[in-house]
């Protein structure tokens, strides 16, 4: 009996569930950015493009000093108002580019190295999927500090998953 | 009389619709854009119950306009758009959800957090459903909203989820249970 009446109460509670609800934010103009750029999360520069020299472990170095200052600059522009979006945009575009190279120029590296886990490109791609979500809110929220760490750190990510599975094999032990 | 009009009302309503829809699938952002203002509501309101999350459910809301702008020459059709649009809407949040989830997990290590305790459950005597669903564990949620509220069968709602349908009627009935103690506990303290 009890059952019964709780049953129906939930039907009634059901019954009343508003079918629409407001989003908070004004969702159109993120989706016509993306009608407007259907190609912008794609990122798919061969590698062949890259020199087939020996990795320049340098560039890996300036990549890191670069981000370190690009973030510090990114800091102190933090307050600087209107224009600030663009600076944004300039810095993950800069932050995106350097990340393309670096991944590049380790895979020419490795390039005919048995690699340690079958799944890898996966996990790349859904770091890559982690970037581009990451890189669409900084372009809501371009004073957002956080998320531009939070894509450094996919970015990171990328780089020590591509030299774990490619390590030595006696440095996996 | 008044169902005659009604019936007017629906068929022009229909038609309208059906010129949006093949201006859109012409490449017509205006028209899309119409589509998208007398959708959005109900598309926002199945992706804040599947993701028990706004912000989560604004990003789900834009990414299933963005996908179904490429569907939409799929739609042919023959059932009704809100139907097919819903069944888009689905797919396309639950795929987006364990995209999320996937990824959070992996780069900050978050394990799933169950009962969203954190949920506002509304005021004592007052049953707010919408806020007991959002307390449901995830899958249990899911399963809850897609059967329960959007009228998919537990088949469907298996495949959608990637689940066997006993789990589908299994994670039903935890559901149910728990919402119908909690809605009884409310009740008791009325």
């Amino acid at each position: 009996m009890q059952t019964k009446m709780s049953e129906q109460r939930l039907q009634d509670a059901l019954a009343a569930l508003p079918s629409e609800k407001s989003p908070q934010r004004d969702l159109w103009r993120g989706i016509e950015l993306a009608l407007e750029n259907p190609g912008q999360a794609k990122n798919d520069a061969p590698v062949s493009e890259v020199s087939k020299n020996k990795a320049p472990v340098w560039l890996a170095s300036a990549a890191s000093f670069a981000l370190v200052a690009t973030l510090g600059w990114f800091g102190l522009q933090e307050k600087a108002g209107s224009d600030l979006s663009i600076q944004s945009a300039a810095l993950v575009e800069s932050l995106s580019q350097q990340q393309q190279n670096q991944v590049n120029a380790m895979l020419v590296r490795f390039e005919g190295q048995d690699p340690a886990s079958d799944n890898w490109q996966e996990q790349m791609k859904e770091l890559d999927d982690a970037a581009t979500a990451i890189k669409v809110a900084l372009e809501e929220d371009p004073a957002n500090g956080a998320l531009l760490q939070m894509l450094q750190h996919v970015y990171q990510q990328q780089i020590a998953l591509i030299e774990r599975v490619h390590a030595p094999k006696w440095q996996q032990i | 009389m008044t169902s005659s009009v009604i019936d007017a009302s629906t068929t022009f309503q229909q038609a309208q619709e059906k010129g949006l829809i093949e201006a859109a699938k012409q490449g017509d952002k205006l028209a899309y854009r119409q589509l998208y203002e007398s959708h959005v509501g109900r598309v926002y309101a199945l992706c804040f119950r599947l993701t028990a999350d706004k912000a989560l459910a604004e990003d789900a809301t834009q990414e299933v306009f963005i996908q179904l702008w490429r569907k939409l020459d799929n739609y042919s059709g023959q059932s009704k758009f809100s139907t097919w649009l819903h069944s888009v809407t689905s797919n396309v949040t639950v795929s987006y959800i364990r995209k999320q989830k996937g990824w959070w997990q992996k780069v900050f290590n978050i394990e799933d957090a169950g009962l969203h305790e954190d949920a506002d459950a509304g005021s004592a005597g007052d049953i707010d459903l919408e806020a007991y669903i959002l307390k449901l564990p995830e899958r249990a949620r899911m399963v809850f909203v897609l059967h329960a509220i959007e009228g998919f069968r537990h088949e469907e709602v298996a495949s959608m989820l990637d689940m066997a349908v006993g789990s589908s009627k299994a994670q039903f009935h935890r559901a149910k249970q728990l919402l119908t103690e909690w809605m009884s506990d409310a009740n008791e303290n009325e």
